[in-house]
């Protein structure tokens, strides 16, 4: 099996982290690498969008985030009763589970982009919606039987202002204001080098997961085998609605693909705050140490495999 | 030359914390804050800082006895069960 180069560049980095190497990357270049690459997924979105009808996404919006809110809510029952983790422990790790990864779409984006497969624009528009209900139905689930008040104002702060929303929303704004044609200038700088950008991401959260995988072994088996069935079982609610919807083959990949990721800088700022009792070990090491990596070389090519079976049963 | 006997609180907590720690110390009446991005090893495990989920942030204050003491009651009262905190003081000498 082939892995696209830009997945090989966490291994790289993964590796250096168990063996100790002395690479690191700067906490300003990890910074500076992320908001390009929330930006230019942003501003891909929304030139795209410029070129969609708007009223007719509001219906499957709708349906894409309800689908959305079911994965938490799957979720939390499995790690509690299943799992026998604390509520809190519980609540937290459902809501990484039905938040999103930027970075998994991004590699899904690249996946596609290697084919020459495309995709519907409002995917991006999807990926900033889906970021929250999760996170607002996992404090609930953690704050159901516990005492004390939850610093609602803060973590809705994060979640909005975090940068990952706000960065993506804006470049989403930027992209649909400007259209394709004003930001052709743009485009060497925002399309041509975000391949480049994801490979040094991708080897910072190398570097960042192979830290977190030791943590995720002390919790069992359990947590290792939900963080990997989790995203299968979730893919598949997102190949069926995208499928359902009419989406593209594209689409219905990337869709799978952010129903099936976790998020790993959103969520755990917002969780943090809002359910200080949940151990960010736990929710970290199993969405950054086992579903990212799991996604990123095996998730997306087994979605697309399946995405595309069932588009050959539909015709 | 004038110079004042202070307090210098020292506060090293989880960096997520930074905002809410800040509006504390501002409630307070602390004239000002200086703050430093930090890595090190203890009871919360290894944060190694290269991202903020895993970084600290070290805190600083000068002040008299009295605020510095307010400060860290409050701090250890709302934040040190569940977040990774350390506190401490040192006497210094302001020479401005």
């Amino acid at each position: 099996m082939a892995f696209d180069p830009v997945v090989l560049f966490f291994l790289l980095g993964a590796i250096a982290g168990l063996a100790k190497s002395d690479l690191k990357i700067p906490m300003a270049i990890y910074e500076a690498l992320s908001i390009y690459l929330l930006l230019a997924i942003g501003l891909h979105g929304g030139v795209k969008l410029a070129e969609s009808e708007l009223v007719p996404l509001i219906l499957p919006g709708l349906a894409v985030l309800a689908v959305g809110s079911l994965i938490p809510l799957l979720a939390f029952p499995v790690l509690r009763w299943l799992g026998r983790m604390p509520r809190a422990d519980s609540a937290s790790i459902a809501a990484h589970y039905g938040s999103v990864s930027v970075v998994t779409f991004s590699v899904a984006v690249a996946f596609l982009a290697a084919r020459g497969i495309d995709y519907e624009g409002h995917m991006v528009v999807f990926l900033v919606l889906l970021e929250m209900p999760a996170l607002v139905i996992g404090i609930l689930l953690a704050r159901m039987g516990s005492k004390g008040p939850v610093q609602w104002g803060k973590t809705m702060h994060e979640v909005f202002f975090g940068k990952s929303i706000f960065l993506l929303a804006g470049g989403l704004v930027i992209g649909f204001v400007a259209g394709p044609e004003l930001m052709d200038p743009l485009e060497p700088m925002f399309f041509d080098l975000f391949k480049g950008v994801l490979a040094l991401f991708l080897l910072e959260m190398g570097l960042v997961a192979s830290s977190r995988i030791a943590e995720v072994r002390q919790y069992g088996v359990f947590l290792v085998v939900f963080a990997i069935v989790m995203p299968v079982v979730s893919a598949v609610l997102g190949i069926l609605l995208g499928w359902g919807l009419g989406m593209s083959l594209g689409g219905t990949l990337l869709l799978a693909t952010l129903y099936a990721s976790a998020s790993y800088i959103a969520a755990p700022a917002a969780m943090r705050i809002a359910v200080p009792k949940a151990n960010p070990a736990l929710s970290i090491g199993a969405s950054l140490g086992v579903t990212f990596p799991f996604n990123i070389f095996l998730g997306v090519p087994l979605y697309f495999w399946m995405a595309q079976w069932l588009y050959s049963l539909g015709g | 030359m004038q110079s004042d006997e202070m307090l210098l609180l020292t506060v090293v907590a989880e960096a997520i914390l930074e905002d809410i720690l800040i509006d504390e110390v501002r409630r307070q009446g602390a004239a000002g804050y200086t703050v430093t991005d930090t890595r090190g090893w203890g009871k919360h495990g290894k944060r190694r800082g290269n991202w903020r989920q895993g970084g600290n942030i070290k805190l600083e204050v000068v002040g008299s006895a009295e605020l510095c003491d307010r400060i860290a009651r409050q701090f250890k009262e709302q934040y040190e069960a569940d977040y990774g905190l350390l506190m401490f003081t040192t006497p210094v000498t302001l020479k401005n």
